[in-house]
């Protein structure tokens, strides 16, 4: 006898009684089909013990900032120069590289591929984002217990806001990080904030700071005793290429 | 000869285990929502799920060598990693609260859940379902979430009940299939 029709399994797992009358008795007994009847009920079921409407979320933009930055900061990614070198291509508008079509092209070949509109709206949208800035934090000779933490910094403009993301490779250490901006001057310095459990942080620089004077970026490792000044032990630090903050390269000029 | 620019889909997780410097930004295109909605469903926490979405394709990205095409889908591994650091997150919540109940000389909180095979499946489900092209995606919601029958399906969309018919086995097929390759359900 040949088995049960798939499109009377799949609509008898929709729970519809389709062709029952002249069926019944091969479905219930065959194993095959006894078998796919419950392997599509499963997908059924799942589908209905949920929500019409679950749909997945986005994650928020800084999400991929931060891997960018981790992975960028990755010594073991042999490719992570060369990634950071095409993707500034790309964002600052040079001429693009091999390595610049090589994105275009793959791009062009997973939308093909996927057909998602989701996916061309983000992919599009994602060279927006201007990256200015991806600086390597190092240690300091004064410092010689942080002697093996590494660090990056990628800075992003939009027309009204300058955002740093910071990524720390160090040793899970009593206390916490925090990152700080400090003036030339050596003394003046501003908090951004605190990196979080994996290390890394997204800040936004507040209004009104000018990174021409404050462009060093510093990671120290604070205690917890309710102090809000800086520790003193600075575990890594950068500095911001002036090009990305004078006049064409801050947020000013992101019109 | 192959030509860079020619990568399609099927070729994304080939170029991600060799490391191609761009291929994480398209697995992330393709897998970031899976993977961050998995975690916020089962963390609640924006702030929380975020950390674990960027753990995940951080770590996934330092441990590409050991991802076998032969042995599974680029999706599938990524869900594993997901419920991996999932569970992390929840252990480190635990002894959080732990430290804070003993503070305030309370007693031991609950074992926290690992994320539940079902939350997993329907969010791949989901996924799956939203990729579906559109006349059959709104076969399937019909056929899933209406008290329609095939027939009346055909009416309300006004398609030929032939295509109701495929629509419906085809992409119920479909989403198990996805389902045994990237979900918790075998």
């Amino acid at each position: 006898m040949s088995h049960t029709d798939p499109v009377i399994l799949a609509l008898r797992a929709l729970g519809e009684t389709a062709g029952a009358a002249d069926d019944t008795g091969h479905a219930q007994t065959c194993p095959h089909c006894r078998a796919e009847l419950a392997r599509l009920t499963e997908v059924v079921d799942l589908a209905r013990h949920g929500d019409p409407g679950e749909h997945l979320e986005k994650p928020p933009p800084q999400v991929w900032d931060r891997i960018a930055a981790a992975v960028g900061a990755d010594p073991g990614a042999a490719s992570a120069g060369r990634r950071s070198r095409a993707r500034r291509g790309i964002l600052a508008g040079r001429p693009r590289g091999r390595l610049a079509v090589g994105l275009a092209g793959l791009a062009a070949g997973l939308i093909i591929g996927i057909g998602s509109t989701a996916g061309v709206a983000q992919l599009t949208r994602a060279p927006a984002t201007r990256v200015v800035a991806q600086i390597e934090l190092s240690p300091l000779p004064e410092f010689p217990q942080w002697h093996d933490a590494t660090g990056t910094a990628l800075m992003r403009a939009t027309a009204s806001q300058q955002v740093i993301v910071v990524t720390l490779h160090a040793p899970r250490r009593p206390g916490f990080y925090e990152v700080w901006l400090l003036a030339r001057d050596g003394i003046s310095m501003i908090s951004l904030g605190d990196l979080n459990a994996g290390h890394t942080g997204t800040f936004t620089v507040p209004p009104g700071v000018d990174l021409r004077d404050y462009s060093r970026i510093d990671v120290s490792l604070q205690p917890f005793n309710g102090s809000t000044q800086h520790a003193r032990t600075s575990v890594v630090r950068g500095s911001l290429p002036a090009a990305a903050l004078g006049p064409g390269g801050g947020s000013g000029a992101a019109r | 000869m192959a030509r860079i620019d020619q990568v399609s889909d099927e070729d994304v997780p080939g170029a991600f285990s060799w490391g191609h410097p761009d291929a994480l930004a398209l697995v992330y295109e393709r897998f970031g929502p899976l993977v961050y909605s998995i975690a916020l469903r089962s963390l609640g926490a924006c702030a929380d799920a975020e950390d674990v979405t960027q753990q995940v394709f951080v770590s996934a990205w330092r441990s590409r060598d050991t991802f076998d095409r032969g042995r599974g889908t680029l999706g599938g591994w990524l869900v594993t990693i997901t419920r991996n650091k999932v569970a992390d997150a929840l252990r480190e919540r635990q002894r959080e609260g732990r430290v804070l109940l003993q503070v305030a000389g309370g007693a031991a909180v609950t074992a926290p859940e690992a994320p539940s095979d079902q939350v997993v499946d329907r969010i791949v489900l989901a996924d799956e379902l939203a990729r579906l092209p559109e006349s059959q995606r709104l076969v399937m919601v019909l056929a899933f979430y209406s008290d329609l029958t095939h027939e009346q399906t055909a009416q309300v969309l006004g398609l030929p009940l032939g295509t109701v018919k495929s629509h419906i086995r085809r992409s119920l097929q479909r989403l198990r299939s996805r389902l045994e390759a990237d979900g918790v359900a075998h």
